[in-house]
C-alpha cells in the first residue's frame, strides 16, 4: 500500500509539470499584458516598461517560468498584481464562503441522488420511472442561469423567502440565511444528471447474479437494494463524488456572482478579467494538485469499500 | 466649499455647543438614536485603497471619502465650481500662471492609528508634498504621475535620480514645492498652467501620512489595506471584493451644509432638506459589490439598497422617455439624471496605410465613413437610449463645452457614398468597393471582447455595408486592446474618455500630436492642431481659448481623423428615505452631503 502511494505521488510530478507549462504558455499567449491596464490611461512607454519591471514580466520567459516553479515549491505566489493582496490570503479568505455553499450542496446532492436512484430503481420500467427520466432530461436541458434568475426572482424577491443576495459575518448566518437559496439552486441543477447517473449505476447491479441469489435466499427487496446493490454501486458513485471534489476549490462562480458570495469562483473570474497572473496560476496549480490527490484518495477508498480491489 | 466653520461661531455659542456635547456624552448610548446607514452598491469590485495606485472608479469612491484633496467642487453649483476642501481658500495664482500659493486649514487631523503612536496627527502641507512625490516613485509605479509630470520644477528630476540610484529620496527638497510654513505651500511650475486647481481636486493628489505608508506599505510602498486619512469617513470593515463599511470620521472638523445651488426646483428641494445640517449626516456607508444586473436591480426594488447607479442594460426598467417610470415615481423613488463628463468618439488610425494619412482620398474615405454612421441608432441599440449625441470634442458639463457648435460631419449616407465615388473608391461587380488603386478595401473595426463590443461591431457593420466597404471585427481583451492602441495598431474603434478634471484641456489633449502612443488613440499628429493646442495651454478658460478649441474641433472634422459621437447619461436612483441627493458630475460620490430618514 505504502509503495503504491509513493509511486502514485511520484507519478504526479510529470503531470504537474505539464500543468505548469500549459498554464504558463496559455497566459503568455492569450493572457494579455497587464502592464497596460495597471499603467492607467495616460501612461507612456517608459511607465509601462517600469510596471513590467515591477511585475517581472520584462524578464526572459525561462526566468519567469523558473520563478513560477519556485513559487509552487515554496507555496508563495506573491501578491495579486491588481490589488496587492497576498495570493495566499485571497485563497484562504475566499475558500470559506465557497465551501459554505458547496459542501452542503455536495452532501445533499449525493444523499438525494442515491436515495432517489434506489427508489426509481425499485420501480424501473414503470410510468413513474419514465416520467422521472423525462423530467431529468428537461431539467438538464435548462441552463443554470435560468434557474438562478427564476429562483432569485420568485423565491427571494417576490416571495421574500430568502435574501436577494448578501453575505454576513458568521458561519451560521451565512449557511442558514444567505447560502440556503444558492444551495437549493445548485441542488435543483445538479440533481437531474446525478439521479440519471446513479440510477444507471444501480440498474447495472440489480440484474447481477448475486441479486438473484439474494432474492432466492429470501432477502427482502429493501435489504437487497440498500445493502447488496448499494455497496456494489458505491464504487462508481465514489468515483463520481471524488472526481467532483476538486471543483469545490474553484467554487460555483455563477452562484457567487449572483448572490454576492465572496468565494473563490468569483475571484477566479475577477483575476481573469484583470489578467492577474499570480492569482490564476496559484488557483490552477492548487486545483490540479487537488485533482491528483483526490484521484489517489478515490483509489484508496475503493479498497475500503470493496476488499476485492487490489492496489498494485 | 461654501460652508461655515463651527470655530467661527461667537464664543458664547461655542461654549453652549461644548456644553451640549458634554451632556450628550454622558447620556446612555441608547439615547443617541439609531445610526444612519446608507446602503450602496458597486457593480464591480474595488482594488485597494492607496490613492496613488488605485485607478478604478469604485475604489475612487472610497478614497474620495477617506482622504481629502486640497480642492473639491461645490455640491450644487452647475457648471461645476472649484472650492477649497482641505485648503483654506482658492489658490493664489500669479499672472503668468506659473506660481500657485495654497494655504491649508489649520486643525485638521488624521484619524487615529497605531502608526501615530497615540498622538494626534495634524495634517500639514508636508503631507501633500510627500504624497505627490510618491506619484513619482518608480517602485510604486503610480498611474497618476501624469498629473504633475513635466509641470513642477524639480519633481521629474527626483524620479530621474531614483531611476539611476535605485532609491527614491523622499527627503530631498523639490524646488517647485516650496514649503513656506506647515500650512502654506508655494508651487512653482515649469510652464503656465491654469488648471492646477482642478488637478488638485483629483483624488490621486490627496494627502497620506508618511508614518502610515512606512508602517503598512507593501514591498513597493503601496498601502492598499490601511487607508488613514482626514476625510469625512474612515474604513470600518472590508471584505475584499464584497463589502466595504465606512464609518463617520468623528475627528473631521465641523462643517455646516450651506450650498446655494442655481435656484432650480431640485436645488430648492435639496436646500430645504439639508440647509444648516452638520456634514456628514450619515453615520455609516455600507457598500456591497454586486456584479450582476439582476441582483442589483432586485436588491434596490426590495429596499435593500438606498442609492443605485442604474447603468446601461437596466435603464429601461426604470426610465421611460428620460423620466422615471410612473410606478416607481408613485413609490417615491427619486431619479437624478445627468450627462456624464465623458465622450465617445470614433477614430481612424492616422498612421494606418489603409485609412490613415492626409491625402485627399484618405480624408474623403474617413469623412464618408463618419457621415454614413448613424450615431442615434448606436445610442438606441447599444446604450438603450441612455446617451446624448454630441458634436463638440468637449462634452456637456465640462468647462469649454459649446452646445451651439455643429459638426460638418452629419449623418448623410447618400452623400457619403457620393464622396467615395468621387474619390475613386469604385464598387466591383460583387458590390464591394476597392481602393482607388484597385486593391481590395477592407477596414478593421476593433471592439472589446464583451457584449457591448459585439453590439457596437454589428452597428458598424451596417454602416460599412451601406457604403459597400468590407468590415472585419477584431475583438480583444482590454489589455491587448490598450497595447495595440498605444502602438498605433488599431485601425478604428469607439474611444471613450472620462474627465479626470472638468476642463476642456483634458479632452483636447486627446488630439495633441506629442500624446501619440499615450492617449492620442487616433495617432493624429497635425501641426496646425498641435500649434493651436500648445497656445491654448497658456491661456485660462475663456472666450479666447474657446476660439482655439473651435479651430481644433473643426480641423479634426476636416481631416476626418475622428468623429465625435455621444456622452452617456448617468442615472442614479434613490429610495424615498434619501434626502438632499443629486448626482454631482465630477465627484464620485456625494455621501457627505446627503442625509437619510430612518423613519421612512
Amino acid at each position: 500500500m505504502f509503495a503504491y502511494i509513493l509511486r502514485r505521488l511520484w507519478q504526479m510530478l510529470p503531470t504537474m509539470a505539464g500543468v505548469v507549462l500549459l498554464v504558463f504558455l496559455l497566459f503568455n499567449w492569450v493572457g494579455g499584458d497587464p502592464a497596460y491596464i495597471l499603467a492607467g490611461k495616460m501612461a507612456n512607454a517608459d511607465e509601462i516598461e517600469n510596471i513590467r519591471r515591477q511585475l517581472g514580466t520584462d524578464q526572459p520567459y525561462y526566468v519567469q517560468l523558473w520563478i513560477f516553479i519556485k513559487q509552487i515549491v515554496t507555496f508563495d505566489f506573491g501578491n495579486a498584481w491588481s490589488t496587492g493582496e497576498a495570493v495566499s490570503s485571497i485563497i484562504s479568505s475566499r475558500l470559506g464562503p465557497s465551501l459554505t455553499v458547496l459542501i452542503p450542496l455536495t452532501i445533499l446532492e449525493t444523499f438525494f441522488g442515491i436515495a432517489l436512484a434506489l427508489a426509481i430503481a425499485f420501480v424501473r420500467g414503470s410510468l413513474t420511472d419514465r416520467g422521472v427520466m423525462i423530467a431529468c432530461t428537461v431539467g438538464m436541458s435548462i441552463s443554470i442561469l435560468v434557474y438562478i434568475i427564476v429562483f432569485q426572482y420568485f423565491f427571494a424577491y417576490k416571495m421574500g423567502l430568502f435574501p436577494v443576495q448578501g453575505w454576513g459575518d458568521g458561519f451560521a448566518e451565512n449557511l442558514l440565511r444567505y447560502a440556503t437559496l444558492p444551495i437549493l439552486i445548485g441542488l435543483a441543477v445538479s440533481i437531474a444528471p446525478t439521479l440519471r447517473l446513479y440510477r444507471s449505476f444501480v440498474l447495472d447491479e440489480v440484474n447481477q447474479d448475486y441479486v438473484r441469489t439474494a432474492r432466492a435466499k429470501g432477502l427482502g427487496e429493501r435489504r437487497i437494494m440498500w445493502v447488496h446493490v448499494l455497496r456494489n454501486a458505491a464504487i462508481p458513485i465514489i468515483t463520481h463524488v471524488m472526481a467532483n471534489l476538486p471543483a469545490l476549490l474553484i467554487g460555483a462562480f455563477l452562484l457567487e456572482r449572483f448572490f454576492g458570495i465572496p468565494g473563490i469562483g468569483r475571484e477566479v473570474i475577477l483575476a481573469v478579467e484583470r489578467s492577474d497572473f499570480p492569482v490564476i496560476k496559484a488557483i490552477t496549480v492548487y486545483v490540479a494538485a487537488a485533482t491528483m490527490i483526490f484521484n489517489l484518495l478515490t483509489d484508496l477508498l475503493y479498497q475500503a469499500v470493496d476488499p476485492r480491489v487490489q492496489l498494485k | 466649499m461654501r460652508y461655515r466653520y463651527a470655530m467661527n461661531f461667537p464664543r458664547c455659542t461655542q461654549l453652549a455647543i461644548a456644553g451640549l456635547v458634554g451632556v450628550l456624552a454622558i447620556l446612555p448610548a441608547g439615547a443617541a438614536g439609531p445610526l444612519k446607514t446608507l446602503r450602496y452598491i458597486f457593480p464591480a469590485a474595488e482594488t485597494g485603497f492607496d490613492p496613488a495606485v488605485a485607478r478604478d472608479l469604485y475604489t475612487g469612491h472610497v478614497t474620495q471619502a477617506i482622504f481629502e484633496t486640497l480642492y473639491s467642487y461645490d455640491y450644487l453649483a452647475r457648471p461645476v465650481l472649484l472650492v477649497p476642501h482641505a485648503a483654506s481658500g482658492l489658490p493664489e495664482v500669479s499672472n503668468d500662471g506659473k506660481t500657485y500659493t495654497i494655504r491649508l486649514k489649520k486643525g485638521q487631523y488624521f484619524t487615529p492609528d497605531p502608526a501615530f503612536k497615540g498622538k494626534r496627527r495634524e495634517l500639514t502641507m508636508a503631507d501633500y508634498v510627500y504624497s505627490w512625490k510618491r506619484l513619482f516613485d518608480p517602485k510604486l509605479a503610480s498611474p497618476h504621475s501624469w498629473l504633475f509630470e513635466g509641470k513642477v520644477v524639480g519633481l521629474d528630476q527626483l524620479a530621474a535620480d531614483a531611476k539611476k540610484t535605485g532609491k527614491f529620496d523622499y527627503d530631498k527638497a523639490v524646488a517647485g514645492l516650496e514649503l513656506v510654513d506647515p500650512y502654506t505651500l508655494r508651487i512653482h511650475l515649469t510652464q503656465t498652467d491654469f488648471n492646477l486647481g482642478m488637478i488638485l481636486a483629483h483624488e490621486p493628489t490627496v494627502a497620506l501620512a508618511r508614518e502610515v505608508v512606512e508602517k503598512y506599505g507593501d514591498i513597493n510602498g503601496a498601502v492598499h489595506g490601511n487607508p488613514v486619512g482626514t476625510g469625512h469617513y474612515k474604513l470600518g470593515q472590508w471584505v475584499r471584493g464584497n463589502r466595504i463599511v465606512l464609518e463617520k470620521n468623528t475627528e473631521h472638523h465641523a462643517e455646516v451644509w450651506d450650498f446655494k445651488g442655481n435656484g432650480t426646483p431640485d436645488d430648492q428641494r435639496i436646500i430645504a432638506q439639508m440647509k444648516g445640517k452638520t456634514i456628514p449626516q450619515i453615520d455609516r456607508i455600507d457598500i456591497r459589490v454586486m456584479v450582476e444586473d439582476q441582483s442589483r436591480w432586485l436588491s434596490f426594488q426590495s429596499g435593500g439598497v438606498d442609492l443605485f447607479w442604474l447603468d446601461g442594460p437596466l435603464a429601461p426598467k426604470a426610465i421611460l422617455n428620460g423620466k422615471l417610470r410612473p410606478e416607481l415615481a408613485a413609490k417615491g423613488v427619486q431619479l437624478s439624471r445627468q450627462i456624464d463628463p465623458e465622450i465617445t468618439y470614433y477614430y481612424w488610425n492616422m498612421q494606418d496605410p489603409v485609412v490613415g494619412g492626409f491625402s485627399k482620398e484618405k480624408i474623403a474615405l474617413r469623412r464618408a465613413i463618419a457621415m454614413a454612421h448613424n450615431v442615434d441608432e448606436e445610442i438606441s441599440i447599444v446604450w438603450n437610449g441612455q446617451a446624448q449625441r454630441v458634436d463638440y470634442p468637449i462634452p456637456p458639463g465640462v468647462v469649454g463645452h459649446d452646445p451651439a457648435y455643429r459638426s460638418i460631419l452629419q449623418y448623410d449616407p447618400a452623400l457619403a457614398n457620393k464622396l467615395l465615388d468621387r474619390f475613386g473608391y469604385k464598387k466591383g461587380k460583387d458590390g464591394w468597393r476597392t481602393l482607388p488603386d484597385g486593391k481590395p478595401l477592407v477596414i478593421s473595426y476593433t471592439s472589446r471582447n464583451e457584449a457591448s463590443g459585439v453590439l457596437m461591431a454589428e452597428v458598424w457593420r451596417k454602416t460599412y455595408n451601406a457604403l459597400g466597404i468590407r468590415m472585419e471585427n477584431k475583438r480583444m481583451i482590454f489589455s491587448d486592446l490598450l497595447q495595440a492602441e498605444k502602438l498605433c495598431k488599431v485601425q478604428s474603434r469607439n474611444y471613450q474618455w472620462m474627465a479626470d478634471y472638468p476642463d476642456g484641456d483634458n479632452f483636447m489633449q486627446l488630439h495633441y500630436g506629442p500624446n501619440v502612443n499615450q492617449n492620442n488613440a487616433a495617432c493624429f499628429a497635425d501641426p496646425e492642431v498641435d500649434k493651436l493646442y500648445a497656445q491654448s495651454q497658456k491661456m485660462p478658460a475663456g472666450p479666447e481659448r474657446d476660439v482655439l478649441y473651435h479651430r481644433i474641433a473643426r480641423r479634426i472634422e476636416v481631416t476626418g481623423a475622428a468623429r465625435m459621437a455621444y456622452s452617456r447619461f448617468r442615472n442614479m436612483l434613490a429610495q424615498p428615505a434619501v434626502l438632499g441627493y443629486t448626482k454631482h458630475p465630477i465627484l464620485h460620490q456625494e455621501w457627505a452631503y446627503i442625509d437619510i430618514d430612518p423613519s421612512k
